[in-house]
């Protein structure tokens, strides 16, 4: 599985205890991954129990032992997988030096799982809406976890001239409008070349145009200097 | 939202805008012009297709429960719509068109000058007119299935449009440092925007405007 590194480790916590272990733990694991992968490759109106099964392998009687239905398989396979993801993206920008290099680093492994699991990442970032509740639920209380972990940028601003309450919120919306924009066009390969442009939405957000343009500038530089890294992909 | 009011058994000859519900023709033969009565029924449909999705949302949405908020036979649905998605393009297009509607018309009486009035003026618009259209709000704000790609274009073009009508509002300013930025910023004005209106208070999503405003504005 192509998870970010990290994320592995912190997978135990995102399932429900005592549903993790042996066979039947593999069995309910294989099924929500099966949903998210159908759903992303067939949209989630289309998906049914059989495709997921088609995906995951297994009976129809034992996707029934761990879920209500296509829905209830969909909403925990989703809590599961974007648990997972935050804490990966938290860590990424926990282990950068500095505000901008945490954003950037963060922004980096999203787009790494996305363009390694595209079907996953449209399940993640276009389908859940689709879905709406719990799932959406769901995504409403991890875009808020990012938005304050993006929020630290306040340590650095005079309280005089902080900026609107929503802004993390609104960075986040933005990353993730620009995600869901690629995956739903099919193309998420393009999202490398938006690095720059998100960056200077994300530090233009907080500390205005000049930081806007410097924070461009780097991520322009970064990706020229370590593009192939990054992406995996000799240019 | 403008609606045809029929009700009481009148021949109407002309539209009249009012705030009430979408309410059914009164049956049987009631001499009204059968233009006038398919004209009511669209108007239903649309307004019918925005309720079913604030209700159901884009997984469970069905055209049986349009036609049932319209109050509208199946067959009536199938005259005026070739499917579900139809109906709702139609619906998202001409909300569309009332949003920007509005925003023009608030930027409109103010000078070229002053560009952060204009900007202003047209956010607090559009979260106005949001606000009072609850249902609305969501159809415009959230995202489409990608797999309905008509539907798909149409929010696309409704950002390209916002987008150009940022940039065109904050053109007295000078020339906006990147390209394609507004896009990202009308992009994230909607994430903002469709989080605040799927909780349900218009009012929250009206109180966004000075912080909208500010982040529309904070790295142009």
């Amino acid at each position: 599985m192509a998870m970010p590194a990290r994320a592995s480790a912190a997978r135990k916590d995102a399932v429900a205890p005592g549903e993790n272990d042996g066979a039947a733990g593999d069995v309910r694991e294989r099924a929500m991954e099966g949903a998210l992968v159908a759903c992303g490759e067939l949209g989630y109106r289309e998906t049914s129990v059989r495709a997921i099964l088609e995906q995951s392998g297994g009976h129809r009687a034992q996707f029934y032992k761990h879920f209500q239905s296509k829905e209830d398989c969909f909403a925990r396979a989703y809590a599961t997988w974007i648990e997972r993801l935050c804490v990966s993206l938290l860590e990424a920008a926990a282990t950068a030096p500095g505000w901008e290099a945490g954003v950037r680093e963060a922004i980096v492994r999203l787009f790494q799982f996305v363009t390694a699991r595209p079907a996953i990442g449209r399940a993640l970032f276009v389908e859940v809406q689709i879905a709406g509740e719990p799932a959406l639920a769901r995504h409403d209380a991890v875009v808020e976890r990012l938005a304050a972990a993006v929020d630290s940028a306040r340590a650095e601003i005079d309280p005089a001239e902080a900026p609107p309450e929503a802004t993390g919120a609104f960075v986040v919306g933005g990353v993730e409008s620009c995600v869901a924009e690629a995956l739903g066009a099919g193309d998420p390969d393009r999202l490398w070349d938006a690095l720059p442009e998100l960056m200077h939405f994300a530090a233009g957000s907080y500390f205005g145009k000049e930081a806007a343009e410097a924070a461009f500038e780097r991520a322009g530089e970064m990706l020229e200097r370590e593009r192939a890294r990054l992406t995996g992909v000799e240019r | 939202m403008t609606e045809l009011r029929l009700i009481g058994g009148a021949a109407v000859a002309e539209p009249a805008v009012v705030e009430a519900p979408p309410v059914r023709l009164p049956p049987g033969r009631h001499g009204i012009p059968a233009d006038i009565v398919r004209a009511h029924q669209r108007q239903r449909l649309l307004e019918a297709a925005a309720a079913a999705l604030d209700e159901q949302g884009y997984g469970r949405l069905t055209a049986a429960r349009v036609t049932e908020l319209a109050g509208v036979s199946s067959r009536t649905f199938y005259q005026h719509f070739e499917d579900l998605w139809a109906c709702l393009l139609a619906a998202y297009e001409v909300e569309a068109g009332h949003l920007c509607g509005e925003i023009e018309s608030s930027c409109a009486a103010l000078s070229d000058d002053d560009a952060r009035a204009r900007a202003r003026a047209g956010i607090a618009a559009a979260l106005g007119f949001l606000a009072e259209e609850p249902a609305v709000a969501r159809l415009l704000s959230a995202e489409p299935p990608p797999q309905i790609a008509a539907l798909a274009a149409a929010r696309r073009d409704l950002v390209e449009r916002l987008s150009a009508m940022l940039r065109d509002a904050l053109a007295a300013a000078g020339p906006t440092p990147l390209p394609g930025l507004e896009r990202r910023l009308v992009a994230a004005a909607l994430a903002l925007v469709s989080a605040r209106a799927a909780d349900g208070d218009p009012e929250r999503l009206r109180a966004l405007e000075p912080e909208l405003t500010e982040l529309l504005l904070a790295s142009l």
